[in-house]
């Protein structure tokens, strides 16, 4: 079982990468707990995606304690940071979105998300595809065909190839990050 | 009971699905064979009437937005009147408005099911937040004696198959059946795995025998629908078994009190279900159910693993109680602790049928309640 | 006609429970007779009314379905009957306490949808059943047990609300002038679409004797007097009309069938 959350703010798509990787799993035949927080404002106020992936009925389908975090948003990397398992836990994090705590002993993996995005393809708002694909494609989560079926099924098929493109630039970047 | 079980395709196509709670219970509705649905806006349970509205129009079923809550669940009783199936889905404050129309669906043995996706009240309280604080309103809400089916999901899962059942026990007892869902439970996503068969259980007819009467004391009577020339009196005043009102007999208001009780109390086996956890050699009881009980599974076996004898009694079914499993658990175990997201509604239910103290673990801040709390809250009271 | 008549009522629910010189005798008349000059089959119909003295016009009264539902609600659950079955004919018959106070949400939206239904709203301008309460159409100045010191409180014109909110048939009529009201009945019940009946009834029980009508007489009387038609109506100065009221058909709009 994994415990991944998914943190930022309104507006930035986290809800979205929670729900593609949850139908990706699924399309893999795994058992998936996906639960979103989030405030009031439509746009702007901190949010968490959460997903729990498992080969067999999950017990309790929400995180307790994240085996990964993925951050693109500073306050939300303040307030998550103690939520991940202190000895074996992951922070993936938007590098021009956040600055990592220098006196954190976890294992951190800097993502230049919103960089790529605008510079390769001229749009910050698939920052969040590209981020998704490099925390699955580094930790083996699902393959890259299932996420794509899953970003098809919840993509409005005009912005479908935008993401598609995204998706892909962080399939690249995981690789090159792989762990 | 000559109530119809049967086996049908089930509506949406077997496999595996990545689907959200609310979406969920309105594909078991589908599935159920509901036909009409009539709602009106509210967080966290409005994501029943979207999937409803586009399910409804695939299949030439009725959808309707009405003015209010009190108009819903009016239009659903007079849907179910005229041979649907038919069901709407809140949240505490809805529920708070249909309370009257409740009790009417209970007097004059309308079947229909009612979804309460609850949220943290009182009142307007905490729209998006969940909570598990309607479990008394909707047993106790209408005035007069009320008896009621309400089952408890705690996962997308249950809210498709809890609700396909809520609907069978509708027909078979002829009552408002509710889902008590909650927030966490209604907008969480799993993994829903479709079957290739549902059990569906449709409406008994007996044309010629009184509509609203019986034989026995305990029986539930067929029903006929509007246009069938049955020549229907529905009414909620009190009746006689052909629907004329009788509102100063004391006879037919004694025959049909007993009656509407009865005829659930007496069978509430049929609707009664439990599942236990650890509980053969426990000495520490945990009773929960919906959203919480999944943390109290998660907290039990910490428990375990730190050597307590702890064990997990769920109530799927919240109304009729489950009486004798709560006998037996207070037999068992020395303390039953109870969480629930409210300040202690069913663990004082508890106290009518066991004497072994009870200990509630009540949580109202608008959060669900975490294993590791659950954890504790024994820990701190066992010490 | 009057066999026929008695063939649509289960006539083991009389006596009625209707006060002496109530109007609503009249109008259970009224609105057989229009069924039976429609020669619509009363297996085919459904009738919902509320809580009060006029919901009892069809519940237990007529040999149909007939569902009698919660105070203020008869138009809800009739929109759901409607909507699932919509071979049938539903027409509701309530007070106008039931129908324009307490159920005044459920009139105006069905009205907006032009949901197809007939509503007959027997208007006696009080709440009789509890016991002669104000009303939101009782006339300003008239004295109730509420108001014991006369209405302060203008009343609903409800003929005008249900056309504001979109009602596609509309008319007004008193039971003092049977065969107009038949006709108008005639005219609502077999309309496609929303029809509003507004039925001036007099109640001498509560309303009469509290208001300076000696007998049940004198209010037929002055609903005569007061009465006048869509027709007459015309040519006549505003001195002329004050204290009048209108009856007849107010609004008939072609309609393609109303929501069903």
């Amino acid at each position: 079982m994994i415990q991944v959350r998914f943190a930022g703010l309104g507006g930035q798509g986290i809800l979205l990468m929670g729900e593609i990787l949850g139908e990706a799993s699924v399309i893999e035949k795994k058992y998936v707990g996906q639960a979103s927080s989030y405030g009031a404002e439509a746009r702007g106020s901190a949010c968490n995606s959460d997903v729990v992936i498992s080969d067999s009925w999950i017990d309790y389908p929400e995180v307790t304690e994240a085996d990964v975090l993925a951050c693109m948003s500073q306050g939300t990397y303040e307030q998550n940071k103690t939520k991940v398992n202190a000895s074996s836990g992951i922070i993936f994090f938007d590098s021009q979105m956040v600055k990592p705590d220098p006196a954190s002993s976890l294992k951190h993996i800097p993502v230049p998300a919103t960089e790529k995005a605008l510079t390769e393809l001229g749009n910050r708002m698939v920052a969040n595809m590209v981020l998704l694909g490099a925390v699955v494609k580094a930790l083996n989560l699902v393959t890259e065909e299932s996420l794509r079926q899953a970003l098809t099924s919840r993509v409005p098929p005009s912005l479908l190839k935008l993401n598609i493109k995204a998706l892909a630039l962080g399939f690249e970047l995981g690789r090159i990050r792989e762990i | 009971m000559p109530i119809q079980r049967k086996k049908i395709k089930s509506s949406l196509a077997p496999g595996w699905y990545f689907m959200q709670g609310d979406e969920a219970c309105a594909e078991g509705a589908i599935a159920a064979g509901c036909r009409f649905y009539a709602g009106y806006p509210i967080t966290p349970a409005s994501e029943v009437m979207i999937r409803m509205v586009q399910r409804l129009a695939d299949i030439d079923g009725v959808f309707i937005q009405m003015e209010d809550e009190i108009g819903s669940i009016s239009s659903v009783i007079g849907a179910s009147w005229a041979g649907a199936k038919a069901m709407t889905a809140t949240s505490g404050p809805g529920i708070s408005l249909m309370t009257e129309a409740v009790g009417y669906a209970v007097i004059t043995e309308t079947p229909c099911v009612i979804v309460d996706v609850q949220r943290a009240g009182p009142s307007t309280g905490q729209a998006t937040r969940p909570a598990q604080g309607d479990i008394m309103q909707v047993k106790w809400g209408p005035h007069g004696d009320n008896e009621i089916v309400a089952l408890a999901p705690w996962s997308v899962q249950e809210m498709y198959a809890l609700t396909i059942k809520a609907f069978n026990y509708a027909e078979r007892f002829r009552l408002p059946a509710f889902i008590m869902a909650d927030e966490a439970v209604g907008h969480l996503r799993e993994t829903l795995v479709v079957k290739e068969e549902v059990e569906v259980w449709d409406r008994y007819k007996a044309p010629g025998l009184p509509p609203f009467g019986t034989e026995e004391r305990n029986g539930v009577p067929p029903m006929p629908s509007f246009g069938e020339g049955a020549n229907l009196l529905v009414t909620g005043s009190t009746h006689d078994s052909w629907g004329f009102r009788k509102t100063a007999d004391p006879a037919v208001q004694a025959r049909l009190t007993e009656r509407l009780v009865l005829k659930v109390r007496d069978f509430k086996d049929e609707v009664i279900e439990t599942e236990s956890y650890f509980l053969d050699d426990a000495e520490v009881g945990v009773l929960a159910y919906g959203f919480t009980a999944r943390a109290a599974l998660q907290a039990v076996k910490r428990l375990r693993n730190q050597g307590m004898k702890a064990g997990l009694l769920r109530l799927i079914s919240i109304w009729p109680f489950a009486d004798e499993a709560i006998i037996k658990l207070g037999k068992k175990c020395r303390v039953i602790f109870v969480p629930e997201m409210n300040r202690g509604q069913v663990a004082g239910e508890l106290k009518k049928y066991t004497t072994t103290p009870i200990i509630s673990l009540p949580k109202t801040n608008g959060e669900v309640i975490e294993p590791g709390e659950i954890v504790e809250g024994i820990r701190r009271n066992m010490a | 006609m009057k066999e026929k008549i008695f063939q649509m009522i289960n006539t083991e629910a009389f006596p009625t429970p209707f006060c002496p010189g109530c109007g609503h005798g009249i109008l259970m008349g009224a609105v057989l007779r229009a069924i039976a000059e429609l020669e619509y089959d009363m297996k085919q119909m459904l009738f919902v009314s509320g809580i009060g003295c006029a919901a009892w016009i069809p519940s237990p009264h007529f040999k149909a379905d007939t569902l009698h539902t919660l105070h203020g609600r008869a138009i809800a659950y009739a929109t759901g009957a409607k909507l699932y079955n919509p071979k049938l004919k539903v027409v509701v018959i309530s007070g106008d306490g039931d129908l324009s106070a307490i159920g005044g949400n459920h009139l105006i939206h069905a009205a907006r949808r032009d949901m197809d239904m007939t509503v007959i709203c027997a208007n006696n301008a009080i709440y009789g059943m509890t016991g002669g309460q104000v009303a939101s159409t009782t006339p300003l100045g008239s004295i109730t047990t509420t108001t014991p010191k006369g209405n302060q409180e203008p009343p609903f014109d409800l003929c005008k609300l249900v056309e504001g909110a979109g009602a596609t048939y509309v008319a007004r009529q008193s039971v003092a002038a049977p065969i107009p009201l038949t006709r108008i009945l005639k005219k609502a019940i077999s309309h496609r679409g929303f029809a509003f009946v507004e039925v001036l009834s007099p109640c001498p029980t509560h309303f009469g004797r509290r208001n300076a009508f000696r007998t049940a007489y004198d209010m037929i009387q002055s609903l005569k007097n007061s009465c006048i038609s869509t027709e007459k109506i015309r040519g006549m100065s505003p001195e002329e009309l004050l204290g009048k009221i209108t009856v007849g058909q107010l609004v008939d709009k072609g309609t393609e069938g109303g929501r069903s």
